[in-house]
């Protein structure tokens, strides 16, 4: 459905936990190989839905209300990395850990660059419309168990292979579920950041003064 | 009228279109699933089925896709009720007519292991719930399958609690594999092998673009095939399908030269589309297919056609290796997964897989074993055990076609193996020895090789599927013994028609330079007929032989894989010559420091010339070990920095390990830890970074996996009294595990000292997990990384 041609290094390095360690030749030429071979195996997919109010059937929660606030649709969308990709990260666990780390990082970068992808196409659908970011099953008090019913609408486990298991983890692993509301007014664009993630007493970013890349979680 | 007779009578079979489609523009109502309505609205169901038949279908399918107690839960319905009423529904539809009711099962809905959690057995469960509840069907059909795992679990659930008859289809992508990486051949083969009456495809693509899906599908079966296509694609703003009636139909007819006889509709087709098929069709002749490939086995993905000489990796087997027997011992399944990718590395089309041990459950780790090397490797498996039993359970919770290693001409053997042989679907090795051992001349051996090919084949095993191993004697032993096996194999093949199969380096024990007399037996073996030669495919030498054969036989065309191979060996070399060269400067610290993996070795090896190894250890290694850490900590390195630079003082761990076994001193492990990501959770690279940081550090490891019962974690550490446990979980929802698995701990008499406090250590991680939440579910230590786990261990263990 769609090809990605080069993945998102920074970010990989930033999973790292790299924010301020200077890459040495080594580390480049890993980056570099592991970024390779997990291209060439990522067979990314993403589906989308366009729902009106009222937003039942994806409303749980205080939080998403909120962040659904003041839009007339909401698109429901998933995105995986596919089967493939998930081996590579298991084989290379088994052959070599540094490697396994590294394309870990760099395969969470892929399904963020696929999320991007289904932003972009949504906005060409939906020209003039504002859209909220990506919220997801986790953020906040938004829970997990919504997945189900995001895959469910999607029919993502027929279209694109993409499941859940009893424990509300995705299969494929490297894969997203999330909503985004659209609206044709002006909305308050809150952004993804620490305000509402789950881990944010446990992060590892923020315990080093960092962030996943997603820190800023002032309106525009 | 049943399958049989309608497969025999008629020139094609009509199933029918889409049910969801028709429900869809119904515009009928219901809460989570479909097959709700057929309680709810069974007028309009039985309308459905009578739509299609009217239009020509001889056979329909219920409407119970999804109708299993996963998908079902949310719906207050039980699968009982559903599926007895949808199979009322057809039956009531097909009242008056020659048509047949099929219990349509669909997907789980969850992944299998190795890719998602759910286990072979529940999966089989599911199915059989369903199928129990559907005995009142002509015939059952699984769909829209994208795991051939999961739908041999469906298919042995059909087999073993029902006699109707199965048809069975996959969904392919337009890369010619299903989501999991299923190829149609794989499916073709495994699927025939497991005992269906018909295959093919369903769902996903049209009829247009199935033509090498099943042109594929087709080489590998003798099967009548089934294509139920979508009509085209859906348009994302209409909804409506791109492939109209007419020339849905006409795409269905220029699959006709494949042997397709099975025809109906997938997604967004109507009676419509069924009506002009049967018109179609109405003057065609169905064209019978006969499987055109040579005997082959296969994984989910990978097909080996035993057409040409296979080399079978023999690294998988504790006799005579102490790493491996300690392994197996220790339940260290990934030594196991590393020998099997070296062993595809270095050339093996197939592996074998023995995990007899007298102090392990065999059957166990057969499981184990299968699954997972399955989850890393596409190599297909031969299954090798002398119990029935343990092969049993290895065939069962194989993905693909296996070969059974082995049967042999002894009346017991041939009662217990053959029937598994059959019942799934797998190729055999049939040994050419019986009660009264190996028999010294050819003709005695290659009449045992008949008397198994003639037991197989009154079972309905294809003689094909029959590889016969005339068994390699040692030469030194008797020298005349190498001219009896080759006289045999020769005979074996050219008479028996059989594949042959040899175990090669047998013959040269007691040998010097044993390497040149297994290559010069191996290519004797080659020339007499040899298929399956079972070798050491990390010698290059020996596997270079069987593709020099290839060559040499003309089954390499222009000697291109034989080329492509040595050039890939040729860009490897360069890069590990140069190592040994580099390494002369290398001191100890800095190849640790940096994560020379190769160069620390060597300079291990120097250091031992002159010092003693506990010496190194305290005073070279640690030190660096520590630096490493203590950058990370300042965040001045990588993780993957920090891992190779633990892996290289692993490597040189392994050089002193060496070095003290040759000189009787100390052992060097500082003691044992076991590591698990706990039940529910299957993500797991949290725990394999903390595992190779501890391996390296010197600590035995019990990696006992990902989604662990808290009752393994238990009685691993009573088994082999150890006293540190370490457990991951990722999820909020699998804390609730981690929570159950230090209960358990703690409430374990025999983990307990005299005064009832515990005697385990307890140390967790994992993204959601806090401080507070470890110390509050009983842990003795929270680690916020590796690093912190490493100190931990050094803490407790010292």
């Amino acid at each position: 459905m769609i090809t990605l041609r080069r993945l998102n290094r920074d970010e990989a390095v930033r999973y790292l936990g790299g924010a301020g360690i200077a890459l040495n030749e080594k580390m480049n030429r890993l980056l570099e190989d592991c970024e390779r071979e997990l291209l060439s195996v990522i067979d990314a997919k993403f589906l989308y839905r366009v729902i009106d109010l009222p937003f039942d059937a994806i409303v749980k929660g205080r939080d998403i209300r909120g962040h659904l606030g003041g839009c007339d649709r909401a698109a429901v969308m998933c995105a995986t990395l596919g089967a493939a990709a998930d081996r590579l990260l298991r084989v290379s666990q088994i052959t070599d850990m540094s490697r396994a780390v590294v394309l870990d990082s760099l395969a969470s970068a892929a399904v963020e660059q696929v999320c991007g992808e289904a932003d972009a196409l949504l906005a060409e659908r939906f020209p003039g419309t504002f859209m909220t970011f990506r919220f997801s099953p986790g953020y906040g008090d938004y829970p997990l168990d919504m997945q189900r019913t995001i895959l469910r609408l999607l029919d993502a486990p027929r279209k694109i292979g993409l499941t859940l298991n009893e424990s509300l983890l995705l299969t494929p692993s490297k894969s997203v579920t999330a909503v985004i509301g659209l609206s044709d007014h002006p909305i308050p664009r809150g952004r993804r950041g620490c305000a509402v993630c789950s881990l944010r007493e446990t992060c590892a970013y923020r315990r080093k003064g960092s962030h996943c890349g997603f820190e800023n979680t002032a309106s525009e | 009228m049943d399958l049989k007779t309608l497969l025999q009578n008629k020139e094609f079979v009509l199933l029918d279109g889409a049910m969801g489609t028709l429900i869809q523009k119904s515009g009928a109502r219901y809460d989570h699933s479909p097959e709700t309505l057929n309680l709810t609205r069974p007028e309009l169901i039985q309308s459905f089925h009578r739509a299609y038949i009217e239009a020509g279908a001889d056979i329909v399918y219920t409407n119970t896709f999804g109708a299993n107690a996963y998908k079902l839960a949310e719906s207050g319905c039980s699968v009982e009720e559903v599926i007895s009423a949808a199979v009322n529904n057809a039956r009531a539809a097909a009242e008056g007519t020659d048509a047949l009711v099929a219990l349509d099962i669909g997907p789980v809905g969850m992944l299998l292991e190795p890719a998602g959690s759910l286990r072979f057995e529940e999966a089989y469960d599911y199915f059989k719930e369903q199928i129990l509840a559907g005995s009142g069907a002509d015939l059952i059909v699984f769909e829209t399958m994208t795991d051939l795992l999961e739908l041999k679990a469906a298919v042995l659930a059909a087999k073993e609690n029902s006699g109707l008859p199965v048809l069975a289809t996959m969904t392919f992508e337009r890369n010619g594999r299903t989501f999991t990486g299923v190829s149609p051949a794989a499916a073709a083969l495994t699927l025939s092998g497991l005992g269906v009456d018909a295959v093919g495809v369903n769902c996903s693509l049209g009829p247009d673009e199935l033509e090498p899906v099943i042109a594929e599908m087709t080489r590998f079966t003798g099967l009548p095939l089934i294509v139920k296509a979508n009509a085209g694609l859906p348009d994302p703003n209409s909804n409506e399908y791109s492939i109209l009636p007419e020339r849905f139909a006409e795409c269905v007819l220029s699959l006709l030269p494949y042997g397709v006889k099975l025809v109906g509709g997938c997604c967004g087709t109507t009676p419509d589309y069924i009506r002009e098929i049967a018109r179609a069709l109405s003057d065609r002749r169905c064209l019978p297919c006969p499987r055109t490939a040579d005997t082959a086995v296969c994984s989910a993905s990978t097909v080996v056609e035993i057409n040409a000489p296979r080399i079978i990796g023999e690294r998988i087997n504790p006799t005579g290796k102490k790493r491996f027997q300690q392994a197996l011992v220790d339940g260290n399944i990934d030594y196991l997964l590393g020998q099997a990718l070296v062993q595809v590395q270095g050339g093996a089309e197939l592996l074998d897989v023995n995990v007899g041990h007298p102090e392990i459950d065999e059957k166990k780790m057969m499981a184990r074993a299968v699954k997972a090397i399955q989850s890393v490797c596409d190599a297909p498996l031969q299954i090798d055990s002398t119990k029935p039993d343990v092969l049993e359970v290895g065939l069962r919770c194989y993905n693909g076609k296996p070969i059974v290693n082995s049967v042999n001409g002894e009346e017991k053997s041939l009662a217990s193996v053959l029937p598994l042989v059959k019942k799934y679907g797998a190729s055999v090795v049939g040994l050419t020895l019986d009660e009264n051992g190996i028999p010294k001349s050819a003709e005695e051996r290659f009449a045992i090789a008949e008397r198994i090919v003639r037991r197989a084949e009154a079972l309905g095993i294809d003689r094909r599927d029959v590889y016969i191993d005339c068994l390699t004697l040692t030469v030194s032993a008797e020298q005349d013994a190498c001219r009896e096996t080759l006289s045999a194999l020769r005979r074996v093949k050219n008479e028996l028609g059989c594949k042959t199969v040899l175990g090669v380096s047998n013959i040269s024990f007691g040998l010097p330079d044993r390497e040149t007399v297994n290559r010069a037996f191996l290519t004797m073996a080659l020339e007499d007929g040899l298929d399956l030669p079972i070798i050491n495919p990390n010698i290059a030498s020996m596997t270079n032989a069987v593709r020099a054969y290839r060559v040499l036989a003309g089954i390499d065309k222009n000697a291109a894989d034989f080329i492509a191979a040595n050039a890939a060996a040729a860009d490897a070399a360069p890069a590990q010559e140069k190592k040994p060269a580099a390494a002369a400067q290398t001191d100890i610290f800095s190849a640790v420091y940096n994560g020379l993996k190769s160069e620390g070795a060597a300079a291990a090896e120097r250091l031992l010339q002159t010092e003693d190894a506990m010496t190194i250890i305290n005073e070279k290694l640690i030190p660096a070990l520590d630096k490493v850490g203590e950058d990370f900590e300042k965040n001045k390195i990588f993780l993957p920095q920090l891992i190779q630079s633990a892996n290289t003082a692993q490597a040189c761990f392994d050089v002193i390990k060496a070095h003290l076994g040759k000189t009787g001193g100390e052992n060097v492990s500082k003691g044992k830890i076991i590591l698990a990501t706990v039940k529910g959770d299957i993500h797991d690279i949290g725990k394999n970074i903390v595992k190779t940081l501890l391996d390296n550090y010197g600590y035995t490891v019990v990696d006992l996996g990902r989604d662990v019962d808290p009752r393994l974690v238990v009685e691993t550490a009573v088994e082999q009294n150890i006293t540190m446990v370490g457990l991951s979980a990722l999820m909020t929802t699998t804390l609730k595990s981690m929570e159950d698995t230090i209960r358990l701990i703690r409430g374990t008499k025999e983990l307990q000292n005299p005064d009832g406090s515990s005697r385990v250590t307890v140390f967790v991680g994992g993204a959601v997990l806090t401080k507070d939440y470890a110390m509050k579910i009983g842990a003795d230590y929270y680690c916020r990384d590796a690093k912190e786990s490493v100190d931990t261990a050094k803490r407790v263990l010292g």
